[in-house]
């Protein structure tokens, strides 16, 4: 069992390249707006409905695992798929 | 599915999902495992079983949590949707607790259709639940499950037999 503190920019990048079929085009940044912090994750173009899912299941359960760590984490932690 | 390489993939997976959420979890993946009778309409070829302190944050919200990594652990595994069954995501027995709850509602559901002649209308579920409540109410012979609605409004309903049957055309 691990004990550390959650990384959520090191979480939505792991999730997303074990998704996508282009792994090296993952990109995932963080941003603090008014302390909820923002991962912004941009996939490349044909990996899109493979982060998002069908009627957006896919990017539902990330929000989910993410804000799980949010809640380990004691902030909030939101998702946004560039497109 | 080549198991024993999907159980790899699975362990590499969850790994990192458990290590960078920082959550507080162990799991133990079994390749093929041995599953009680009254399960016995389950049979995954994997079974991946959480434990540890935030086995709780797994289960809140009908275990949203543990269904939404079942999820990514089937994407990623890149598994069509009829071989979803293969994969089996649990955590302190709550897919059990569940079957129990989806076949009692399903019997529950049964008796207001028989006693009112009017269709029952469950609350929308995964693919995956809706099979369990075909399943339990395959043998009511009087009664007929179909499933409606598109997407995570899809749900199952529960008619007369003698009414759907005069429905269709």
């Amino acid at each position: 069992m691990t004990d550390q503190a959650p990384n959520p920019k090191a979480l939505i990048e792991h999730v997303a390249k074990a998704l996508v079929a282009a792994p090296d085009q993952v990109i995932v940044e963080q941003v603090d707006e008014d302390g909820e912090l923002v991962l912004e994750l941009e996939v490349a173009e044909d990996d899109m409905g493979r982060v998002i899912g069908k009627s957006g299941k896919i990017a539902r359960a990330m929000r989910n695992l993410l804000h799980a760590a949010g809640e380990k984490a004691g902030r909030r932690y939101e998702l946004e798929i560039l497109e | 599915m080549n198991k024993i390489e999907s159980a790899n993939q699975l362990n590499g997976f969850l790994n990192g999902v458990v290590k960078h959420a920082g959550l507080k979890l162990k799991y133990r993946i079994t390749v093929d495992p041995a599953i009680a009778d009254d399960r016995d309409w389950e049979r995954p070829d994997i079974l991946v079983e959480f434990a540890g302190p935030d086995s709780s944050l797994l289960l809140e919200r009908g275990a949203e949590l543990l269904r939404s990594l079942e999820l990514l652990a089937m994407e990623m595994l890149r598994l069509p949707g009829n071989e979803h069954e293969k994969i089996n995501f649990d955590c302190m027995g709550q897919r059990k607790a569940r079957l129990e709850e989806l076949r009692l509602s399903a019997s529950v559901a049964a008796e207001k259709v028989r006693q009112s002649g009017t269709p029952y209308h469950f609350a929308p579920m995964s693919s995956r639940e809706r099979r369990i409540v075909h399943l339990a109410l395959r043998d009511e012979h009087d009664l007929v499950t179909e499933s409606t609605g598109e997407g995570l409004r899809r749900s199952v309903v529960l008619y007369p037999k003698d009414q759907k049957s005069s429905q269709r055309i």
